[in-house]
């Protein structure tokens, strides 16, 4: 369904776009389903601790933070592509900065 | 709570804000030099262009003075459920850079856009497009910056020596007093003085410089408060039960205390018998451990002969935490031991491992360890709504997305989405093991709000320089504010007058009447949020969710129009910001009138941003394919390889 003329900055764009979109899907299904699973009514009887967070809040949220941070890494370093976004062009219909001073 | 820490703390509060003021205003004048350099326009609304990783990854995205000023505080009285809240956070530096930026970026170069409704026009060849997208955020970034101008009056005015107060308080006795009005002016010359010198980068580096002194704030504060607490692992021990209480009026506090008075006196008895019994078995076997609450009880049990019942309900009390031993009387940290059961308007009385005693409407104990928190902080419909409300309303924020146009090239954004990743990481979950461990080392501020300035004043006692410290840290927020307004400032000056007046006024306008009109707009949009903030708005807070909810509902579907769909079309681009901001407002006004509170309408429980982005992108998508395809030369333009067949 793509032109075959896309530019190529689109291109880039768009795919990078997509695992955005996805990344964001599965971080919000995973962290709101395990922490309404595990930590919703949870009774405090049950409640155990991993390096002093409650473990729904370990496994729920600390863990995945820090696996997006990760993937943020490698997206930022090794997925996303350099593109060349091209000169600055001046706009025909706007008088002021193009004309002479006075 | 009047402690002499207070004042010294003022002393060096108004140092740490007198570095904030004097370092904007010098950002100013480096700003303004870089700014003389090329164009006005571009220079002056844009910074040439120029952004580098460090500038764009820790400004662009809201990190607004509300946000921060509200967090501290939900975590002290919510507990962890707050972390859940402030979650999506973990997604928003991929998808605040890495969605529109490289489109937006390319776009504004090849258009020659300024600013966000410039790209709209161009990329719908559309004034009328356009138009509408400056309106709209001059609209809400007028009611948002007016807003915060009431937030940077009260910092100025809470750290003025000896006004007694710790952190911003949104209640309806904000005083409107000396110090109220001499906060306003200095702080609106500040903001209004070096944004209208520098423009765009004053804005910018401003930011980033506050942003800077937060981190090294949260980073200062973390080891000293995890020390002081014993370790995050103690703290969240101590709060296995811990309740909170609801905030409620003076008149029905006197309604029902006095009638509290039986059950209290019976929770002091119960101390005094446990603490007794303490007494008598460490003097008879002194190498022994304390005893536990529970074998403490058991042993009361039995000696008077009657179980210890509530005299108002008549049932028997509920004890928590049994395996500890008590706490000295008075010791500052402590577990909750024991709750009498609801009466009939809901109060109990509670009393604590440190002998205190003490009643009210309490939460069920153990929802600060525990979803949705105390009260039904968060139910579920809302943790789902906050995973859009912090992603687009950093998406769909007009000054964020000018940032991005400002980007010099794409190894800047590659650079700062991993930046931003860092920063936030090591910005919200420390934070929040800050909060949770104030909150067992000040379990009973009257203020929630002053839980940070404490905690500082609290960890600084014996440093060298505690003071100025924690004046550091007090006026992180006052830096934040500033920033906000600043960068609004920047944002409704370049819309009056570029694309109003420049637009549709007076194209032919020169350098020099565009380059004074700027000027004179800040100072205009300076002197209207003075005048409005003469009587302060209520809710700051809430206000700040209301405008993100707004940028969000409003510009993001159209944004994703112009960057990445061929087929999008001018009236389909202005339907899905027509019906965004309307389904958006709409849901406000419902609640308005049916709480008469500043809250949504939230049906089925989620938040109106989720419904004013679904109506958006359907409207969108909807009247784009009903109206005839844009001219295929201007798609060609915007879509098809430069030069390339």
């Amino acid at each position: 369904m793509t032109p075959p003329h896309d530019d190529p900055v689109l291109r880039s764009a768009r795919r990078e776009a997509l695992v955005v979109l996805a990344v964001w899907l599965a971080a919000l299904a995973y962290t709101v389903g395990y922490c309404h699973a595990f930590g919703y009514g949870r009774d405090p009887e049950t409640l155990a601790f991993v390096f002093g967070f409650p473990d729904w809040v370990f496994w729920g949220i600390v863990t995945p933070w820090t696996l997006c941070t990760m993937f943020s890494a490698w997206f930022a370093f090794a997925f996303m592509t350099d593109d060349d976004l091209g000169a600055e062009q001046a706009e025909e219909s706007l008088a002021g900065e193009e004309r002479p001073h006075g | 709570m009047a402690d002499p820490a207070s004042t010294s703390a003022g002393i060096g509060t108004l140092a740490a804000l007198l570095l904030f003021i004097a370092a904007s205003v010098w950002l100013g004048t480096v700003a303004q030099r870089v700014v003389e350099k090329g164009s006005f326009l571009k220079g002056y609304f844009l910074g040439n262009r120029g952004l580098g990783a460090w500038a764009l990854a820790l400004t662009a995205t809201v990190q607004s003075g509300g946000t921060f000023m509200g967090f501290p505080s939900y975590v002290y009285t919510s507990g962890w459920i707050v972390a859940l809240w402030i979650s999506a956070y973990m997604v928003v530096p991929i998808s605040g850079f890495g969605v529109l930026g490289k489109r937006f970026a390319q776009l504004s170069r090849r258009t020659g856009a300024i600013t966000v409704p410039d790209l709209f026009r161009a990329r719908f060849a559309s004034p009328a497009a356009g138009l509408m997208a400056s309106l709209l955020i001059l609209f809400f970034m007028t009611f948002m910056m007016v807003a915060q101008f009431k937030a940077g009056a009260l910092v100025m005015k809470i750290s003025w020596p000896g006004s007694g107060a710790l952190a911003l308080v949104e209640d309806a006795q904000v005083g409107n007093d000396r110090y109220y009005y001499l906060g306003l002016t200095i702080f609106s010359l500040t903001v209004v003085g070096y944004t209208l010198i520098g423009g765009f980068l004053a804005a910018v580096w401003t930011d980033l410089f506050q942003s800077v002194m937060m981190f090294i704030g949260v980073m200062i504060l973390l080891p000293l408060t995890l020390a002081a607490a014993g370790g995050l692992a103690a703290s969240s021990e101590k709060l296995r039960y811990e309740v909170s209480v609801k905030a409620i009026s003076k008149d029905e506090r006197a309604a029902h205390v006095p009638g509290r008075a039986r059950a209290e006196e019976r929770l002091r008895e119960l101390d005094a018998a446990l603490r007794r019994i303490v007494e008598r078995t460490s003097a008879e076997r002194h190498a022994a451990p304390a005893p536990s609450t529970k074998q403490l009880l058991t042993a009361s049990k039995a000696e008077s002969e009657s179980s210890w019942l509530d005299p108002i309900t008549g049932k028997p009390l509920q004890s928590f935490g049994d395996q500890a031993p008590l706490d000295p009387p008075g010791s500052v940290q402590r577990r909750l031991l024991v709750m009498t059961p609801r009466d009939d308007a809901g109060w109990q009385s509670a009393l604590y491992s440190n002998g205190r005693v003490r009643s009210g409407v309490f939460s069920r104990p153990g929802e600060l360890n525990s979803g949705p928190g105390p009260f039904d902080w968060q139910p579920l419909g809302l943790a789902f709504s906050f995973f859009f409300v912090w992603v687009f309303s950093g998406m769909g924020s007009p000054s964020g997305m000018v940032r991005i146009m400002a980007c010099k090239d794409t190894p800047t954004i590659r650079r700062s989405i991993f930046l931003l990743a860092c920063y936030n990481m090591c910005i919200y979950l420390p934070l929040i093991v800050i909060c949770v461990c104030g909150r067992t080392l000040l379990p009973d501020l009257a203020v929630s709000d002053e839980i940070i300035p404490r905690l500082a004043l609290l960890g600084t006692e014996r440093i060298w320089g505690g003071s100025f410290i924690a004046g550091l840290i007090l006026a992180a927020p006052f830096g934040a504010v500033m920033a906000t307004v600043s960068s609004y400032l920047v944002v409704i000056a370049s819309g009056l007058v570029h694309d109003v007046y420049q637009r549709f006024i007076n194209p032919a306008a020169s350098e020099r009447t565009v380059r004074r009109l700027s000027h004179a707009m800040m100072i205009v949009m300076g002197a209207v949020a003075v005048a409005a903030n003469l009587y302060p708005p209520l809710f700051l807070q809430a206000l700040v969710v209301f405008s993100g909810t707004c940028g969000a509902t409003t510009f993001v579907a159209p944004a994703l129009m112009v960057a990445f769909w061929r087929r999008a079309t001018a009236a389909g681009a202005m339907a899905a910001m027509g019906v965004g901001v309307a389904a958006t407002v709409s849901l406000y006004a419902r609640g308005w009138f049916t709480t008469h509170s500043f809250e949504p309408y939230e049906p089925y429980g989620l938040h109106p941003i989720v419904w004013g982005l679904a109506n958006s992108h359907l409207a969108g998508i909807v009247v784009s394919l009903c109206t005839a395809p844009p001219p295929a030369p201007l798609v060609s333009k915007l879509f098809d390889a430069p030069g390339g067949r």
